[in-house]
């Protein structure tokens, strides 16, 4: 038990340091939005008779009107607060909306990190157990092509061949079928809130909708993960240790699996972390084109837009997540290998 | 390490089994009573009012809410189109205009009733053009365009009649009473939600209807999806029952090729904003009706800074007008899909009507360009920037292209500058571009409408910063001008000057086209340019 809590200290210990980058980049991308060119008050003040008097009244509703410095200060303080602003865009909240999109965007991600581990990790394996041979080969072909194809080109693919040609796939228009109702809201994960409802059908519809733009985003990962799989796998299987096991005459499951694997597994991690944070932001063409109401494809629409309150809430997101993936990759290290420790 | 078992092999089987799975068929019953309309843009805002609200919320707007009147409609070339010149009651059953133009008296309908089952009255219309005039909310800016001021101009002469009085006898000011803005709100219940910081509660009407329209809002998901629900008492629509659909599904799908998916596959029912090339193949294939009509009140041009040099110059204009590679761009950007308002023949050289937009006798003649950049001094041409907005690269970009092409053949050298759509009405607003395409587009496209909107006084709407007093005192003239031959005259003097002074191209109107299955019937073309869930019905 002291080594859980021992982890625990340090994982608190950890995220107070982190503190300050945090600091950094609310900051940043405070300014970063107000250097770039292109005023909100205008792009918003477009009706077809919207004047001087309109953008005025619009700069003055997001505080465009005061001088930067003291828009940071009421903006820190509305942070310290637990408020992120309101977007023009949608008219809502920042905070709101971003709790929303939010489990869409992470539902959509795990699925495709599961997706692509389950791929890509016995890909790896069963790649440098024959290196060089027609499967090495073939692994690293598949890897190839996944990562050439942009995901927006893999999923307008994959809705024109499962949707528009076969039928399979459900319409690719978001998280449900407009015409099913939704559960109550828990966890915001669809898939689990069905399942809390005891409503299979819906929990049924929900996953079908996931299916299509969680694959095409696995494909584009499975490479850099398989990749790593298959380098760390060689570098252990030719180790002492694996010899020293094979020699005496241990069985090939418990080689490879429990001994190559565990060792060779910490650089998959992570990798994964790492392939975890980028695809929660990168995965706004998918999100595009599944009509998925994610973070990313929101943070885009705000970008251009300039509406500057939903992008730095989304960055600040990011930034905090990022922080937590890290996290919780180091925790993992010490659980598949106990002589890491994250101090 | 269990994680490594067979996991591979069931994740292949259940991912085949889910695709297999074909969608349940227990809905399609209510289906046919579904209107499911898909849209790249999306609703933001419940009250169209609100500054920073999307087309997509003035169309919603229309259903959930009634105003006085609406725009009746006509047949241009075979299909349905607004029509400003007929004007019917809506929420009113009658309406005078007094002979001096000068006091419109609307008479309410008596059976009328609010979502919430109370009557409509004329202190609710009152409270809500008061409303529209005072609060600082869109409706004021578009209103002042028909003289319409000053709560003082309402006045309720009993519950079910409302007088509205009148400075000048302004023609615009009852279209003006169609638009989306002025929408007749539910006073009572407004009221009850306003603050002393918000007396017209426009914070509450932004996320809560308070109508009379043929639709309740059922769910309403910003950025997402928008499900309205048929008021089963409304009976505002031509044949006094309620609108055909029971549910309509308002729906953000932002992939151009997805929404063309949709309809072709009969899971959604209409789109109006697919790209040019979609269209085309959709139309090709006839299982789908496709309903294009040319946006007679939306223009699309080349814009230049009269201000800046040496587009100050006169003949520096008139030799981009005659250097522009007309069809081709019109070909490359909209595929031939609109009406074109180039290459008129004028054999008096006189503009053939007072209409604006009109077609002018500008074609692509390299020599004539060569001569008036010669005439301007500037026979080796000169260096610019053609500029255009990312929301528009589908058409814009192809036509930068050929702009680019065709005036390096008269020497001018041209940059071609993308900017992300905030930037560039930004740099519009400062008056920063020198050379540039845009869209213009008026609710109540009428000639003078366009004149004093668009060509008149320094600001952003005036995208070629033209001084011109001429326009400016024969557009302000006309828009009070009760005599038609003598507006007539007035719009072929605007036009006269527009083309000898050349301050902008206009290029074509580009077509809207609505794509729906073809059990869809009634679509018409609407001055908001969305689509009027009222109007549409299933055979």
């Amino acid at each position: 038990m002291t080594g859980l809590g021992a982890t625990m200290v340090r994982a608190g210990r950890r995220l107070l340091s982190s503190l300050p980058a945090l600091f950094g980049v609310l900051v940043f991308t405070f300014l970063l939005m107000r250097v770039l060119p292109g005023d909100p008050a205008v792009f918003f003040a477009s009706g077809p008779n919207a004047g001087k008097e309109e953008i005025e009244q619009i700069r003055k509703q997001m505080g465009l009107n005061r001088p930067v410095p003291e828009q940071l200060v009421f903006y820190l303080s509305d942070i310290g607060h637990g408020n992120l602003g309101r977007s023009m865009m949608t008219g809502q909240p920042v905070l709101k909306d971003l709790r929303e999109r939010l489990p869409a965007s992470l539902e959509l991600t795990f699925t495709a990190l599961l997706i692509a581990l389950i791929a890509a990790v016995p890909l790896g394996v069963v790649a440098a157990l024959r290196p060089g041979s027609v499967v090495d080969h073939g692994v690293r072909l598949f890897c190839a092509l996944g990562v050439c194809v942009p995901t927006f080109v893999s999923g307008l693919l994959l809705i024109y061949v499962f949707y528009y040609l076969l039928g399979l796939a459900p319409d690719p228009t978001g998280r449900i079928d407009v015409f099913t109702s939704l559960p109550p809201q828990r966890t915001g994960f669809l898939s689990i809130d069905f399942l809390l409802a005891g409503d299979f059908e819906g929990w049924w519809a929900a996953c079908k909708q996931l299916v299509l733009p969680a694959v095409s985003m696995a494909l584009f990962v499975i490479a850099p993960l398989a990749r790593i799989t298959r380098a760390s796998m060689l570098v252990s299987l030719g180790s002492d240790f694996v010899r020293t096991a094979r020699s005496v005459g241990l069985s090939w499951r418990k080689v490879v699996v429990t001994y190559a694997l565990r060792n060779a597994i910490l650089p998959v991690i992570t990798i994964a972390g790492i392939v975890f944070s980028t695809m929660l932001g990168a995965n706004v063409l998918v999100e595009k084109v599944f009509s998925w109401p994610g973070v990313a494809s929101y943070a885009l629409d705000a970008l251009l837009s300039s509406d500057y309150a939903p992008v730095q809430g989304f960055v600040l997101l990011m930034a905090s997540l990022f922080v937590l993936v890290n996290l919780v990759v180091d925790v993992c290290y010490g659980i598949a290998d106990p002589r890491v420790s994250i101090e | 390490m269990r994680f490594v078992s067979f996991r591979p092999a069931t994740s292949v089987l259940a991912t085949v089994a889910l695709l297999l799975i074909a969608n349940a068929p227990s809905q399609a019953q209510t289906r046919a009573e579904t209107l499911r309309y898909v849209t790249g843009a999306s609703v933001n805002t419940l009250d169209p009012n609100i500054p920073g609200s999307t087309r997509e919320s003035f169309a919603l707007s229309m259903s959930t809410y009634d105003r006085l009147v609406a725009f009746g409609r006509k047949q241009l070339n075979g299909k349905w189109v607004f029509d400003l010149d007929t004007i019917t009651g809506e929420l009113a059953e009658s309406y005078d205009v007094s002979p001096n133009g000068l006091k419109l008296t609307f008479r309410l309908r008596k059976d009328a009733k609010f979502q919430d089952g109370s009557p409509v009255t004329a202190e609710d219309v009152k409270w809500s053009l008061d409303r529209c005039v005072t609060a600082p909310i869109l409706g004021k800016a578009q209103l002042l365009t028909g003289s319409l001021t000053s709560a003082d101009q309402f006045k309720v002469i009993d519950p079910l009649t409302i007088e509205v009085t009148l400075p000048k006898p302004d023609k615009l000011a009852l279209p003006n009473l169609a638009t989306v803005y002025p929408m007749i709100i539910n006073s009572k219940v407004a009221k009850e939600h306003a603050t002393a910081d918000d007396p017209w509660a426009t914070a509450w009407l932004k996320e809560h209807t308070a109508g009379s329209g043929a639709y309740v809002v059922e769910t309403f998901k910003p950025g997402e999806q928008v499900i309205l629900k048929r008021d089963e008492a409304w009976n505002r629509g031509s044949a006094n029952k309620p609108a055909f659909f029971k549910r309509v599904i308002v729906q953000s799908v932002p992939e151009p090729a997805t929404r063309a998916n949709l309809v072709e596959r009969g899971d959604a029912d209409i789109v109006v904003d697919l790209q040019a090339s979609d269209v085309q193949s959709l139309e090709a294939k006839g299982k789908l009706k496709v309903i294009s009509t040319p946006q007679y009140n939306a223009i699309t041009f080349v814009s230049m800074n009269n201000q800046i040099p040496p587009f100050d110059n006169v003949n520096v204009r008139r030799a981009i007008a005659f250097a522009l590679p007309y069809d081709d761009m019109f070909k490359a950007a909209l595929f031939g899909r609109g009406a074109p308002l180039f290459g008129a023949t004028w054999p008096d050289g006189k503009p053939a009507n007072g209409i604006y937009p009109f077609q002018a006798p500008v074609k692509t003649d390299l020599d004539k360009a060569r001569e008036y950049l010669k005439a301007a001094g500037l026979p080796e041409g000169f260096a610019t920037t053609f500029s255009f907005n990312v929301g528009q690269a589908s058409t814009a970009e192809p036509m930068a292209s050929l702009v680019k092409e065709s005036l390096a053949k008269i020497g001018i050298k041209v940059d071609i500058q993308k900017l992300p759509d905030a930037q560039m009405s930004t740099q519009i607003n400062e008056k920063k571009l020198p050379f540039f395409t845009e869209g213009i587009v008026a609710w109540l496209p009428s000639t003078d409408y366009f004149y004093r909107n668009f060509y008149t006084g320094n600001q952003r709407w005036n995208y070629s910063s033209i001084n011109n007093p001429e326009i400016a005192a024969i557009a302000q003239e006309a828009r009070f001008e009760p005599d038609k031959a003598k507006y007539e005259e007035d719009g072929r003097k605007l036009n006269a000057i527009h083309f000898s002074e050349m301050p902008q191209i206009p290029l074509w109107q580009p077509n809207q086209d609505a794509v729906m299955a073809s059990s869809i019937e009634g679509y018409t073309y609407e001055f908001h340019r969305q689509v009027d869930y009222r109007d549409v019905s299933r055979k």
